[in-house]
């Protein structure tokens, strides 16, 4: 069975934060979330990290590993060599708890504001048959709220009143299916400099999704529906 | 009334242990060594059980799914996908089960209805197209870290207070009877304690060891079930396999994913679980009779963790023998006052099992307050970050 | 969302650990921006001395046409032409036009960039030189 090489961020809030190299042995198929618990297992109860279900449903094991932000669980072993260290930091952009938790209230209040549904109708099932007794099928939105987009975007780096791609995403979402949800105060929220008008363009929130949610896709689109917007109150005369 | 109930453990039967205590009026405080749902919970299947899947073996444990299921989709429509669940006869043999499944079914009060093969092949178009049968029942799929985190905001909201990265270390007695927990805080390493009237063990499969701080014996038998996650949703509704519980019968769906389990084997430390290599050929193996191709996706996860499930005293059976239905012991009983240990059931009858040990706690303390967790509705678990 | 000092924050749009392609265009877009800012002012300074007489513009002419000033001549065809044709880019993209390809374009907004930056340079040193 190999052994891995991971170079953990270790410290706490006040002191100085350290690379720390643990090694622990574990099969190829094993993946990220396991290597990191098992060093709290067995070497180290005071690591500090989040995780849950170890499926990426829940959003809680962000990290940034070599640099770019991914879900440990699903985090294959087998993409690195066991001769060069596994580099994992916390997310950025969120207030540092040590080791790698961070404090991921910030997002989810600015999604809370949103009041994004995070059930929908399974869009596959729509055209088809369902059997009695079974009125609709749901399944939930894709996004699973696990902040990697927040850590991977420049923007959030230089601007913390920055809405985000997660949240401009969950907006964008709401607009085209607003399930009794305020798109006035949609709108609102977005169609501000910190909000919709603030994304450079970078990219790095999609490439780093881990879910499907596309949200450089979707701040274009919000966009677009911003300026459609303008253009429906200059022709309608103000307002 | 101003009596501290200090809940050990944030997975789904201590979230909603504090639920329960807060809307009884009574002041919570959770201890949990690491993240909300980090342990068991977190690493569920996922199954919003319809009861279905213990109707013919377990009718008990299969009677409670069935009336939680129907509860928790009254008072968590946030946590949940609607998606209800088949039962698939693969072969001859599962065939032969039928009959016996739905008068199970109606014993338990479990509604399900066999439909025709060709709709449901039409409903789920990656089915094994040779199923010889299929009966529908109202499962649903839930996520575990939403479930725990919804029943905690919603406790938060009532007043109790929720310590996570907060580590139970001992026990604090005062004479026989248990006054409090030491605790450390495992980002500043600071140790205190802190006082309580009743102390309720809810670690699951880890409530053993949590009981055996306080000097007593829980027959906790922590089950340890193997899960693999693959990179697309096969199907919609929850696939099981029309026959007795075993490994690798069921196909959870859950928003891109689709996981197939179990195994499962008694593990002695559920801290850290190595994953039995020859599980995971099963589970493929298994997944592949209702799936063909199912692993055409890529495999996306692969996980384990261990059930907590309650021993008969004097029984040696685990495993898929032991029952999933839940077991409330009042330590008083061992001859410690003031603790409490609520383990076994399944996450979907959370909610009954905290029912059930709130109401040990307030016999203990001779207080009649009923339970109101039926009928309240639960905040959003965004709310837990307010 | 508070966690290092601000300077120390703010610094972290130049990190480029774990970038790919759209975090490297927009350190690129930024860089360049702000070189082209700075050019400015320089520029205007300079055209300051032609209201100092044809001396003085005379001798800055001069100079200009220095091996060193006809390189730095260069980058700046570069800046801007990186800056104008990633605009472009970063326009369509921030319409949600394109993003998919959003790579792509990169590489091919870098690759007219060092074409039409070498074709200029190539002129300016046989036409100035």
């Amino acid at each position: 069975m190999p052994t891995w090489q991971l170079r953990l961020l270790r410290g706490r809030p006040g002191g100085s934060p350290r690379l720390e190299i643990y090694r622990v042995e574990l099969p190829a198929e094993a993946y990220l979330i396991d290597a990191v618990e098992k060093i709290w297992a067995e070497q180290d109860r005071s690591l500090l990290f989040r995780h849950a279900c170890h499926h990426a449903s829940c959003g809680a094991c962000g990290v940034r590993v070599n640099g770019r932000e991914r879900l440990m669980c699903i985090t294959p072993l087998r993409e690195f060599s066991p001769d060069r260290p596994i580099q994992v930091e916390p997310l950025r952009h969120f207030p540092w708890l040590g080791d790698l938790l961070v404090d991921v209230s910030p997002m989810m209040r600015r999604m809370a504001e949103v009041g994004f549904a995070i059930v929908r109708q399974d869009e596959l099932t729509a055209d088809r048959p369902l059997p009695e007794g079974i009125e609709r099928i749901t399944r939930f939105e894709d996004c699973i709220e696990c902040g990697l987009c927040l850590s991977a975007c420049p923007v959030m780096a230089a601007d913390e009143a920055y809405l985000g791609p997660a949240t401009l995403a969950a907006i964008e979402r709401m607009l085209k299916e607003p399930r009794g949800g305020d798109t006035a105060r949609l709108l609102t929220l977005a169609d501000d400099p910190h909000g919709a008008w603030r994304c450079h363009s970078a990219m790095e929130c999609t490439a780093v999704c881990p879910s499907n949610v596309d949200p450089a896709s979707a701040i274009g689109r919000l966009r677009r529906r911003l300026i459609a917007e303008r253009f429906r109150r200059w022709i309608g005369g103000g307002r | 009334m101003s009596y501290h109930v200090i809940v050990i453990g944030a997975g789904s039967t201590g979230a909603a242990v504090a639920h329960d205590l807060a809307l009884r009026g009574f002041r919570v405080t959770v201890v949990e060594r690491g993240e909300v749902a980090s342990g068991t919970s977190g690493r569920n299947h996922c199954l919003l059980h319809s009861g279905g899947r213990y109707a013919m073996r377990d009718p008990e444990s299969a009677r409670e799914c069935i009336e939680e299921n129907m509860i928790l989709r009254r008072i968590m429509p946030e946590a949940l996908e609607l998606n209800d669940g088949l039962f698939v006869a693969l072969d001859e043999q599962d065939l032969a089960w039928k009959e016996r499944f739905l008068a199970a079914c109606e014993e338990c009060g479990i509604p399900a209805r066999e439909i025709p093969v060709r709709q449901a092949l039409a409903l789920e178009p990656h089915l094994n197209p040779n199923i010889l049968a299929a009966v529908q029942v109202p499962d649903g799929v839930f996520e575990p870290f939403r479930f725990c985190l919804s029943f905690l905001a919603t406790a938060r909201r009532n007043g109790a207070t929720v310590l996570t990265y907060t580590e139970v270390v001992d026990f604090v007695f005062q004479g026989r009877t248990v006054a409090g927990v030491r605790v450390r805080d495992r980002r500043t390493g600071e140790e205190r304690v802190i006082g309580g009237d009743i102390v309720v063990n809810a670690a699951g499969p880890w409530s053993g060891r949590i009981a055996a701080m306080a000097g007593v014996d829980v027959p906790v038998v922590p089950t340890a079930g193997v899960m693999i996650s693959v990179g697309r949703r096969w199907n919609r509704m929850v696939i099981n396999r029309l026959n007795m519980p075993g490994d690798g019968d069921i196909i959870v769906p859950q928003r891109r994913t689709a996981i197939i389990g179990t195994t499962s084997w008694r593990v002695e430390d559920p801290d850290f679980i190595p994953i039995p290599e020859d599980h995971v050929r099963l589970l493929l193996d298994r997944a592949e009779r209702f799936i063909p191709g199912y692993t055409r996706g890529g495999i996306r996860g692969i996980f384990a963790v261990a059930r907590p499930l309650v021993g008969r005293r004097g029984v040696a059976a685990d495993g898929r023998e032991l029952s999933r239905t839940f077991e409330c012991f009042d330590h008083a009983a061992d001859g410690v006052e003031g603790f409490v240990t609520i383990t076994g059931g399944k996450m979907t009858t959370a909610r009954a099992m905290a029912e059930k040990a709130v109401d040990v706690v307030c016999a203990k303390l001779g207080l009649e307050i009923p339970c109101r967790t039926r009928e309240v509705p639960l905040l959003s678990y965004r709310a837990f970050f307010d | 969302m508070k966690e290092a000092p601000r300077w120390k924050r703010a610094s972290g749009w130049v990190d480029l650990r774990g970038r790919r392609e759209g975090g490297l265009a927009f350190l690129l877009m930024r860089l360049t921006g702000i070189g082209l800012v700075i050019y400015l002012f320089i520029h205007l300074y300079v055209l300051r001395l032609l209201a100092q007489g044809p001396e003085a513009w005379d001798a800055f002419i001069a100079m200009a046409k220095s091996p060193l000033f006809l390189a730095l001549d260069g980058l700046l065809i570069l800046g801007i032409l990186y800056h104008a044709l990633n605009g472009v880019r970063v326009t369509l993209l921030g319409l949600g036009i394109g993003v998919p390809h959003q790579a792509r374009l990169f590489w091919g907004v870098m690759a007219l960039t060092l074409l039409v930056t070498a074709i200029a340079a190539y002129a300016i040193f046989t036409i100035a030189g």
